[in-house]
């Protein structure tokens, strides 16, 4: 079925709404009259059709979570703060669309590439492998070698908080 | 003045030439760069948006390895200053999540204390060094230069956490770029985000607002200047990845700054940027 450009009232998820305006960042969700102005300056907006900043705050506000989560929507922030600095209402949309990133990994879901690096930190420290040929080239340099992240200690705190589970279960 | 230093990932792996001209640039200014032992990735700009307290705690332990060698950070990504200055902001003023983050760091020895800041490499050569200071070391003046100079997102936002400038008209890097005798201009949307963070989520948005910006400054000025390696790649990547590339030469501002103070283009690490800037050179008198 093709998806409805209207969201009928009888189909909001009020309930929804209220748990997702518990994550640390949604607070003011329902401060937003959709100025546009988030959309307007967002510079992904600019290029990309389907990334409407105004919009992903409007489906928030009524509880639209599978449209919310399906597809690359809230993983195309480029985390500007662009609109968080120039909203009217300081509804903070950059925080709202991290919230829904929250909420996605809980549910299972994650982009590819946010799942990639996330297990190069975990597994590496870095987002990128620093190996002995990094630090060859680095000794041709002049530079020092990379410091060596204590992996065990990273691994330790992504246990302990649930973060590896949440990252391997996806 | 000693201070930690953060070198961050992608200077780390790929970027020797910022990482060379900025130790470069310290030790002829004075300043000592310490490395940090143990240290890792901050957790990155992703990190933060997926879990609050598995961000902070990343960010944290990197910042217990700088409070245990009793100096303030020193970073030169613009990623790594946003990640680690917000964690930084967070634990020292809320307690009940600092004591949350405190328990997981308990498990690898470790804990918040809050006695050091967080400083961006432009923001200590303003702030600590001064620019008269400064002004008064250059003894190569880049006369006639002109410089497209691109501040980045995260130097300056979100505002109410980076306290660090004018979120819509900074000035900090245009004054850092005119005391190496080369002008800084004006040039529409300055201050627009490279995209880099969605490059492996929409690579083709990520290239092409980045072609508009390097084909604007093409128009005003000899070369492009960053503070920060994501902003770096996107700007040089982006036109190497066209035919008809624009051919701006992009600088990380440590190198303008060294040629400035008479360092050389090679021990610069200048030859290591994709696009030739050897037309800088033409600007120096001999």
């Amino acid at each position: 079925m093709t998806e409805a450009k209207e969201i009928r009232i009888s189909q909001a998820d009020l309930d929804f709404r209220r748990r997702f305006m518990e994550i640390p960042g949604a607070e003011r969700l329902m401060l937003c009259y959709q100025c546009g102005t988030c959309t307007a300056d967002c510079p992904v907006a600019m290029h990309v059709e389907e990334f409407r900043p105004r919009r992903i705050a409007r489906l928030a506000a009524y509880g639209q979570k599978d449209r919310l989560l399906k597809g690359d929507t809230v993983w195309l922030c480029a985390g500007c703060y662009t609109c968080y600095e120039r909203c009217p209402e300081q509804v903070r949309i950059s925080e709202i669309i991290s919230a829904l990133r929250k909420l996605a990994l809980k549910e299972g879901i994650i982009h590819p590439t946010y799942k990639a690096l996330m297990k190069s930190i975990a597994e590496m420290g870095y987002i990128y492998e620093i190996d002995d040929f990094q630090n060859e080239m680095r000794e041709d340099e002049d530079l020092p070698p990379a410091p060596e992240p204590d992996i065990e200690e990273i691994e330790v705190i992504m246990r302990k908080t649930g973060f590896l589970d949440l990252i391997g279960g996806c | 003045m000693r201070y930690a230093f953060f070198v961050g990932c992608t200077t780390l792996a790929r970027l020797w030439g910022y990482e060379t001209s900025t130790r470069k640039v310290a030790e002829r200014l004075g300043v000592e760069l310490i490395d940090m032992p143990g240290s890792s990735c901050c957790g990155t700009t992703y990190l933060e948006t997926l879990d609050h307290i598995t961000a902070l705690a990343i960010a944290a332990r990197n910042i217990c390895i700088a409070e245990d060698m009793g100096m303030d950070i020193i970073t030169v990504c613009n990623g790594c200053t946003e990640v680690l200055t917000k964690a930084n902001k967070e634990l020292k003023e809320d307690l009940e999540l600092r004591v949350k983050v405190n328990d997981v760091l308990a498990d690898v020895g470790k804990r918040f204390k809050g006695t050091v800041e967080i400083k961006h490499f432009v923001k200590m050569l303003k702030e600590d060094i001064g620019l008269d200071k400064i002004r008064k070391a250059v003894d190569h003046p880049l006369k006639g230069l002109k410089v497209g100079a691109h501040y980045g997102c995260h130097l300056l936002k979100p505002s109410d956490v980076m306290l660090y400038d004018d979120p819509e008209v900074p000035t900090t890097l245009d004054e850092l770029i005119n005391v190496t005798g080369a002008e800084s201009i004006a040039y529409p949307n300055k201050l627009e985000c490279c995209t880099g963070p969605i490059m492996g989520i929409r690579e083709d948005v990520t290239w092409s607002v980045g072609l508009e910006k390097v084909e604007t400054v093409k128009k005003y000025a000899d070369i492009m200047v960053t503070v920060c390696p994501f902003c770096f790649l996107t700007y040089e990547r982006c036109q190497l990845m066209t035919e008809t590339s624009p051919d701006v030469p992009v600088v990380h501002y440590p190198q303008l700054l060294g040629l400035a103070l008479g360092l050389d283009y090679e021990e610069l690490g200048i030859e290591n940027n994709k696009i030739d800037a050897s037309r800088i050179l033409d600007f120096m008198e001999d």
